[in-house]
């Protein structure tokens, strides 16, 4: 398999623009990324991109007002991770061999035409769905058992939200950027206990675009790219049985391919964007992504270690709980800040002497199933 | 049949008959559970063969009580349930795990509690009035 490199990323600001389809969202960022990689568009042999709510053929209106279309485009919906699948699939298509330079997209608008108010909830003939369940909850049942095991307070829960609004205040692509306090977190309005509302990621419009190429192709455009050690996607294991909810076997599974995939490990990483869609999440990837023990998130984040300016800062762009969440978008504006903080180009949020970042996605409520679908990408430069 | 909300007669409709029997003589309500041939694994909901096999299963009945696994109590949830309500996993003898919502007042749910399976209502129409009966669980006494 060969070598594979971004060499150009892009993106629109994540926000409520529910008069900007996706696929106008997805033009911008696709403009800007080959603008970004300096390559005649012509070029590009392929594109993947994800997108949950659309339905038909999304990317190729993503592309075909671009004059990009002709060349083979794969739709893809993974739930959550949507936006690593594209990513990986561009990956693969890569590193096979089968071509030698494409792009990864996601793009998602979920404000136009969406009743507000409603926590997005399992498909609707799903048992779970059927009698209530809904996302925030599910994470609910994860964040009490983890509180009652390990002694974890509301209050540890809320630095979490804090610290990622703290670096949202620096990014201008995310959604909220106000400060926040640990008091003013848990004052928000309950949605799911113990979630209140600054602790659920919020909906958002956004996209992001990648331009991936091998190795040979990157020296003969001679571009600086950002090489990808691993690109991983997995999906959950079925069962009924009991299994312990503080363990996420499903990031558990990807993370460890990842680290066998590119031979780096947690102590190397700099930087990590995770699946923040509620506090207690990011808590079980310090402890599942093997960054502290288990147990031990709340010192782990009382350390200062997960923030800007500690040794493996998470959420840097101020993660899902402050950018929102475009299904599609988020796994491909994930890569897109690692390219970024890789290349020293992230501005007041650059963590100093970045070498080294992993992204993980994961998501998509399905009875049975700790997630849908996880996929983990580890970046260097 | 099972998941339309109302029926010509108003009475709410019952889900779901191949999970969950409340018997005809008042005897108390019991959920259903279907077990591997081979490798013993117990499924729930119901499913035509094992997933891990792919050999038939067989219906047995479902101990009556279970385990709080953990729960969370729904404020801003779905159309047609009165927030906030409680939904929890309960973890059976038989070791299969289901999710129900909790007839239980909230602030006396705890984690590890013993709970007993009971037939409720589990969404109501637009006035309010009951459109769906399911299992739901209550504090064992």
């Amino acid at each position: 398999m060969r070598e594979v490199y971004v060499i150009g990323v892009g993106m629109t600001p994540f926000g409520k623009f529910p008069d900007r389809p996706y696929y106008d969202l997805g033009k911008e960022a696709v403009v800007k990324a080959v603008k970004d990689a300096n390559v005649d568009k012509r070029e590009i042999q392929a594109g993947y991109v994800g997108n949950v709510k659309a339905g038909m053929a999304p990317g190729q209106k993503v592309f075909k007002t671009l004059g990009m279309t002709g060349m083979q485009i794969v739709n893809v919906e993974n739930a959550c991770s949507s936006g690593q699948t594209a990513l990986n699939l561009a990956y693969t298509a890569i590193a096979s061999g089968q071509y030698d330079m494409v792009m990864a997209v996601g793009c998602e608008n979920l404000t136009g035409g969406r009743t507000s108010g409603e926590a997005l909830a399992p498909d609707q003939d799903d048992i779970e769905g059927i009698l209530g369940n809904v996302m925030p909850a599910i994470y609910g049942m994860r964040a009490k058992k983890y509180m009652e095991v390990y002694g974890a307070t509301p209050e540890d829960l809320a630095l979490v939200a804090v610290k990622n609004h703290k670096h949202s205040s620096l990014n201008p692509y995310a959604q909220f950027r106000n400060l926040v306090t640990v008091e003013e977190v848990l004052a928000s309005r309950m949605v799911a206990e113990p979630f209140t509302l600054l602790q659920c990621c919020p909906i958002a419009d956004g996209a992001a675009a990648a331009v991936v190429c091998s190795k040979e192709k990157m020296q003969q455009l001679g571009a600086k790219g950002v090489k990808i050690n691993a690109s991983i996607l997995v999906s959950g294991l079925f069962k009924n049985q009991s299994s312990d909810l503080t363990v996420p076997e499903i990031t558990q599974r990807a993370s460890r391919l990842a680290y066998e995939m590119s031979g780096i490990g947690p102590e190397d990483i700099n930087m990590v964007e995770c699946h923040d869609a509620f506090t207690i999440a990011e808590f079980l990837y310090y402890e599942t992504l093997g960054f502290c023990r288990k147990g031990e998130a709340a010192s782990f984040i009382r350390s200062g270690a997960a923030e800007l300016g500690g040794k493996h800062v998470f959420s840097v762009r101020g993660g899902l709980l402050c950018m929102g969440h475009p299904l599609g978008a988020t796994g491909v504006a994930q890569t897109v800040e690692a390219v970024w903080q890789l290349r020293g180009q992230a501005g007041d949020r650059q963590i100093q002497g970045a070498k080294t970042a992993m992204i993980h996605i994961t998501g998509g409520g399905v009875a049975g199933m700790d997630n849908a679908a996880c996929g983990v990408h580890i970046f260097t430069v | 049949m099972s998941g339309q909300p109302i029926s010509e007669e108003n009475e709410p409709v019952f889900f779901h008959p191949d999970l969950f029997v409340v018997p005809t003589d008042g005897k108390a309500p019991y959920l259903l559970g279907y077990k591997c041939e081979d490798c013993g694994k117990v499924w729930f909901p119901k499913l035509d063969i094992c997933p891990e096999c792919w050999t038939n299963v067989k219906q047995i009945n479902l101990s009556r009580t279970g385990k709080l696994c953990s729960y969370s109590i729904i404020h801003v949830g779905q159309r047609g349930i009165k927030s906030p309500y409680a939904v929890g996993y309960v973890d059976f003898p038989e070791n299969v795990r289901i999710y129900a919502q909790l007839a239980i007042p909230h602030e006396k749910i705890k984690l590890g509690m013993d709970v007993e399976v009971i037939e409720g209502v589990v969404r109501l129409d637009k006035s309010g009035n009951p459109a769906m009966k399911s299992y739901m669980f209550k504090a064992v006494e």
